[in-house]
């Protein structure tokens, strides 16, 4: 448990989260609050499928809650990082800091994520795969959060 | 920098709590890379830090968890308190809610820790006396009422912000000597690490300890 991306959500955290969830959307009521904090929990868990699902989950709050966007890039980068599609958890970052430049907490997500990456020795290709993909996706929100942030 | 597989012999848990806004991602900040954040925005989730001090020539690796303050994160922060060997619980002296607030802080510690974390009360910002709202004696008394520690500090100029974190490792440390904490327990926030064979063991000609005094408020 060294850091944002190695330290894992409790499976009882997990569990308790999950029935939320599942008890709003049985009754087709699920609230952002309950989804984020399960999609939270469920990117921070040991198994890549339930990661998947929390990636899931924040991508459609990130369409349908303009509130919450920045906490939705943040933890789609952290989910994509722990998923080791680097490239895509960089894109995030990028965009996330094109928006708040300096923002110290995702910039130290970033070294974070570039140490790991070097300790698997994959630094140059994900830095020239990236790019392309979620940029185009990201900037249309970037005005939203920019009126956000601060 | 010859950092051996450890250059430390104790990781020590931190958690950083408190209302929004009253100072602690600039306390954590000022704490490890000895700077202040003039313009922070606000945390999200969960934000984390580390640094090595030493203790009775021990180094000991600081791991420490700051949380937003909002109410949309609380639930999920609050898994972040188990098995946390200190807390550091943070209002701002110019701001008398965020002092209110504290006793439901306190209780959520109390409850979601174990009765050997150590609590570390900051009433931050004592550089703005001008806008005081908060009396030290009235926050020395709470304190005491409640058996925490208490210090008033400002992550703006650095004051008591060293202390704070310190004193919070010492307690810890003499809680491990005096047979308080038992490191075996699950949820003791304290990890030991045996030295490694060939270290420097007792050396204190540590790398990144500046050792700074610091000045009352
Ligand atoms: N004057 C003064 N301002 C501070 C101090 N600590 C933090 N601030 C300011 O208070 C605001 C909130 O700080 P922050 O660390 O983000 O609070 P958090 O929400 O508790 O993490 C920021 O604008 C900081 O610049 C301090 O000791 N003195
Ligand atoms: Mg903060």
């Amino acid at each position: 448990m060294a850091d944002v991306l190695s330290e894992t959500v409790l499976p009882d955290d997990l569990k308790k989260f999950e029935k939320i969830y599942h008890e709003q959307l049985y009754k087709n009521d699920v609230t952002p609050k309950a989804q984020f904090e399960y999609a939270w929990c469920l990117v921070r868990s040991k198994y890549p499928a339930d990661i998947q699902k929390g990636i899931i989950l924040l991508e459609e709050l990130y369409k349908t809650h303009e509130e919450g966007q920045r906490d939705y890039l943040y933890y789609l980068a952290i989910g994509s990082a722990r998923l080791k599609e680097y490239s895509k958890a960089m894109n995030y970052v990028r965009s996330f800091l094109t928006i708040e430049p300096g923002n110290q907490q995702v910039l130290s997500l970033q070294q974070t994520i570039k140490k790991k990456m070097e300790k698997e020795g994959l630094v140059g290709m994900a830095m020239a795969g990236g790019v392309v993909l979620a940029v185009g996706a990201i900037v249309g929100v970037g005005m939203a959060i920019a009126n956000k942030a601060k | 920098m010859s950092a051996g597989p450890y250059n430390y012999s104790y990781i020590f848990k931190y958690i950083i709590i408190g209302d929004m806004g009253v100072g602690k991602s600039c306390l954590l900040h000022q704490f490890t890379e000895k700077k202040f954040m003039a313009d922070c925005p606000h945390t999200i989730g969960v934000e984390f830090g580390t640094r090595i001090i030493e203790v009775s020539g021990q180094k000991i690796k600081l791991q420490i968890w700051d949380t937003a303050g909002q109410e949309r994160f609380r639930a999920v922060t609050r898994s972040y308190y188990r098995g946390a060997a200190g807390a550091l619980m943070v209002y701002d002296i110019t701001r008398r809610s965020t002092y209110n607030h504290l006793s439901s802080w306190l209780t959520d510690t109390r409850n979601l820790t174990n009765p050997s974390t150590v609590i570390f009360l900051i009433g931050n910002k004592c550089d703005l006396e001008g806008q005081r709202d908060v009396t030290y004696e009235e926050a020395s008394k709470f304190a005491e009422e409640n058996g925490l520690m208490f210090v008033e500090a400002s992550a703006k100029t650095g004051d008591n912000v060293e202390e704070a974190f310190l004193e919070t490792a010492k307690k810890i440390y003499q809680s491990i000597q005096d047979g308080r904490l038992d490191l075996n327990a699950a949820e003791s926030g304290v990890q030991h690490k045996p030295s490694q064979p060939g270290g420097r063991p007792g050396t204190a000609a540590g790398g990144d300890q500046p050792g700074r005094d610091n000045c009352a408020c």
